[in-house]
């Protein structure tokens, strides 16, 4: 590594001083300067090698900090509050919407003989939670304007699809358990297929 | 008593917290040695030049080469830039290989209830912590960082010798540099270290090999100057310690006034200074000195306060 | 060409419409060279100048403004002396501390990403930090132990510009400027210990603001504090903890001095610090040594 002694006029070989005058050297643009900077030839070589190698260490570590950085924002466990809920006997529900449950799990409880199932709360737009207009007899999302049928199904407004349904099943006590954590959905002007149909997607009254 | 426990002395130097301190009893001596190299080296050169007044008038007065005709200056970039990303590359590096391999603490959390023992300050207050054995919590923590903190901000104001300004030296700068030596490394560092690897459990002297038994018994009650004295009423204890506090005061003040007058150049200093500068010099440095001599005490004589009076006790 | 009927009136020299096209087409593909060739030279592109104001080649006009008209670097003069480079003078101890509170800011301000500086919470958010979150031990421990460094490299520059005498005339005022940022250092430092909520820190700062409550005149238990009407509930630890107890409002109180102000604080007084270092006339050495003959006599004013 060139160090800073080698800023300075050349020398004769044995080291002796010479007091060059500045006028054996083209001299920068003030007269009078001091002697300018040295010819290139008194610098010792630069060993290209250990250069590289260190450049490439510094770029390196400075690109897996990068991706260290950014692989530090997603954590590998959550706590989220649970999404698994026990809601209660078929027979606990009316037939239609029911509204028992919306503001402590975010789902309408949807009885329409022979089958139950429960609508998760979550516009298909943005992501409002709509209200069950039962004088108009549909879902309607303050947020766009959005409406639902009953079941959920969309009709009016800029929603893309009808609302989600959380899988539901019967414990072994007969019990209606459900996960709002897992969703299925039917992208119904896409053509998609009817995931409403699936089991999990409702149980059998 | 047992042997040696090398198996304490491994568990407190490498209790991560420490790490810092173990350190420090490298870096410190390390960079002390390395100035006062450096130091002799520019005093040698200093005898040279005295002896010598042609060469004093010729000479470029530093220890590194130089002929007339180099640059006395050269451009940062890329000489100092490239230094600096250096001394940047080795402290990251280490700093790296330090986190990979020691982790930083964490205890239980934290119970209101419950003080761990031995429960001590961040290693860097520890000299403080090690005050409060011999001085009541006000001076110890508030009085001494206060005037610790106002004793340095002063000591460019009262330093009257032009001499050193820019290089190592110590024959030039015989007083400032052992007063100071002796405030940082004696009365700061010496005390950090006692606190991390002397005191244990109990704030009891444990030394260096000692097992950290929270359950030693220790039979050490403190007596008071007065009560050595027979002093037993409270008019009398304030003038007893009042009249104490002032013989210290004029001995170790005359002490130290016959020692900056003595030799020669400290007398010309001396003579630069004015009385305000030469007043609070004297303020600090009897103040400083203060500290050592309560600790002394202390520790052999079991003496607890020398002052005591209805509203402090020193 | 003769045997070519046309319908329209042609002037004899007009190509075809082929061999326009394949004129444009040349034209058109030796551009696209001529920029090829160009980029070539990276650092003649309009883009990279306008990025780079200075050319880096190695005159000295442009190692100096290289310097100057950086925004990073123009914290330092164009020219140093010469022996100032070497390491043994300064031990780069400023430089280290400087560095340290970037790499702490930087960490820092991660780890922010992932604490609640709530009573119950905190400390759960430490032990989630350790374990659950890619490379959080490793940067908890980096600002943890770049924060122990930081407060060795301050001790050992403040050491090294005693014994270089760096704070005589007219650095005094530099000095005493280190004097408040060393003791921000311990501060911060301080204030940081109590964020885990764990023992560690629950009694340090405990015994850190007891001591609070000694102060002569405006603690609870100092000298003439209880003369002054000075209660647990209105004295400077009081102000402190914000609180009688070290409790949910000394957390979140030592979590802002920590996180924002007191580094605004010290950003600033490092402002300070630096622009003194250039004005009272840059590294203070390594100077010519002076001898005692030369000692000038005091100016009275």
């Amino acid at each position: 590594m060139a160090n800073p002694e080698d800023a300075r006029p050349a020398e004769s070989p044995q080291g002796a001083a010479v007091a060059t005058p500045p006028a054996s050297k083209p001299a920068p643009k003030a007269p009078g300067a001091r002697p300018a900077a040295p010819p290139a030839a008194q610098k010792p070589p630069v060993n290209k090698f250990r250069r590289r190698l260190i450049w490439t260490a510094v770029w390196g570590y400075l690109a897996a900090n990068f991706f260290m950085f950014l692989r530090f924002f997603f954590p590998r466990a959550l706590f989220e509050p649970n999404t698994v809920h026990t809601i209660g006997y078929p027979s606990d529900f009316q037939i239609g919407v029911n509204e028992k449950y919306k503001q402590a799990y975010r789902i309408w409880v949807v009885k329409e003989p022979p089958r139950l199932f429960c609508i998760f709360g979550k516009c298909t737009h943005l992501g409002c939670t709509p209200d069950w207009k039962p004088a108009e007899n549909k879902f309607k999302c303050p947020c766009h304007g959005s409406g639902y049928t009953p079941e959920g199904v969309n009709f009016e407004g800029p929603a893309p699809r009808p609302m989600d349904r959380a899988q539901v099943e019967l414990d072994a006590t007969g019990q209606i358990v459900v996960d709002t954590s897992r969703l299925f959905s039917w992208f119904k002007s896409a053509g998609g297929p009817d995931h409403f149909e699936d089991p999990g997607a409702y149980i059998t009254v | 008593m047992g042997g040696f426990n090398w198996q304490q002395l491994w568990e407190i130097a490498s209790a991560p917290d420490n790490v810092p301190i173990v350190a420090l009893l490298f870096l410190a001596p390390f960079y002390t040695w390395y100035a006062f190299h450096q130091a002799r080296e520019n005093d040698r050169l200093i005898d040279q030049l005295e002896a010598d007044p042609k060469l004093a008038k010729t000479h470029h007065r530093k220890t590194f080469p130089w002929r007339p005709g180099w640059l006395k200056e050269i451009h940062t970039w890329p000489y100092l830039m490239r230094m600096e990303l250096l001394v940047a590359i080795i402290v990251t590096v280490i700093l790296t290989v330090w986190s990979l391999t020691l982790n930083a603490p964490l205890e239980e959390l934290s119970n209101p209830n419950l003080t761990m023992n031995p429960a001590k300050a961040p290693w860097y207050f520890l000299g403080l912590q090690e005050m409060l054995v011999y001085f009541d919590p006000w001076i110890a923590g508030v009085l001494m960082p206060t005037l610790i903190i106002v004793g340095l901000m002063v000591i460019p104001y009262i330093d009257e010798n032009p001499l050193g300004s820019g290089y190592y030296t110590l024959k030039q700068r015989k007083f400032a540099i052992a007063t100071f030596c002796f405030g940082f490394m004696v009365l700061w560092l010496v005390m950090v270290f006692i606190g991390t690897f002397i005191r244990g459990p109990g704030w009891m002297w444990f030394w260096p090999g000692q097992t950290w038994d929270p359950g030693r018994v220790v039979f050490e009650p403190n007596r008071d100057l007065p009560d050595l004295f027979g002093v037993s009423s409270m008019p009398v204890k304030i003038v007893f310690g009042a009249i104490v506090m002032a013989l210290y005061v004029a001995v170790v003040g005359y002490g130290l006034h016959k020692l900056i007058t003595r030799a020669g150049f400290n007398k010309k200093i001396y003579e630069r200074m004015s009385v305000i500068q030469y007043v609070v010099m004297q303020t600090f440095l009897v103040v400083m000195l203060l500290l050592p001599i309560k600790i002394l005490i202390r520790l052999l004589f079991r003496i607890k306060y020398i002052w005591i009076t209805p509203w402090f006790n020193v | 060409m003769a045997d070519q009927v046309s319908t329209t009136p042609e002037p004899k020299d007009e190509p075809p419409k082929l061999d326009k096209i394949r004129q444009g087409l040349k034209a058109f593909s030796d551009k696209a060279k001529e920029d090829i060739e160009a980029l070539k030279k990276p650092e003649k592109t309009p883009l990279y100048k306008s990025m780079f104001r200075v050319k880096h080649d190695e005159s000295e006009r442009s190692r100096a403004l290289s310097v100057l008209t950086n925004v990073f670097f123009h914290l330092h003069p164009a020219k140093v002396n010469r022996d100032a480079v070497r390491y043994g003078y300064t031990w780069g101890m400023g430089g280290i501390t400087f560095y340290l509170f970037i790499v702490l800011t930087f960490t820092g301000v991660l780890l922010m990403f992932y604490y609640h500086p709530s009573k119950g919470q905190a400390y759960r958010d430490i032990v989630y930090l350790m374990n659950d979150v890619p490379f959080g031990r490793l940067l908890r421990n980096m600002h943890r132990w770049a924060a122990h460094l930081m407060v060795i490299a301050v001790w050992l520059h403040m050491f090294r510009v005693f014994l270089t005498g760096s704070y005589k005339r007219p650095r005094e005022f530099n000095w005493c400027v280190g004097v408040v940022l060393l003791v921000f250092t311990l501060l911060l430092s301080f204030t940081g210990y109590l964020l885990p909520d764990d023992q560690l820190g629950f009694w340090a700062v405990t015994v850190g603001t007891n001591m609070a409550r000694a102060t002569p005149l405006l603690g609870h238990e100092g000298p003439f504090g209880p003369q002054l009407g000075m209660t647990p509930y209105n004295d400077v630890r009081f102000a402190l903890l914000g609180g009688s107890i070290v409790d949910a409002n000394a957390l979140l109180r030592a979590y802002i001095w920590h996180c924002l102000a007191i580094p605004i604080i010290v950003s600033l007084l490092l402002g300070v610090h630096f622009w003194r270092v250039r004005k009272d006339g840059g590294i203070s050495g390594p100077a010519p040594v002076q001898l005692e003959s030369e000692i000038k006599p005091i100016r009275k004013i």
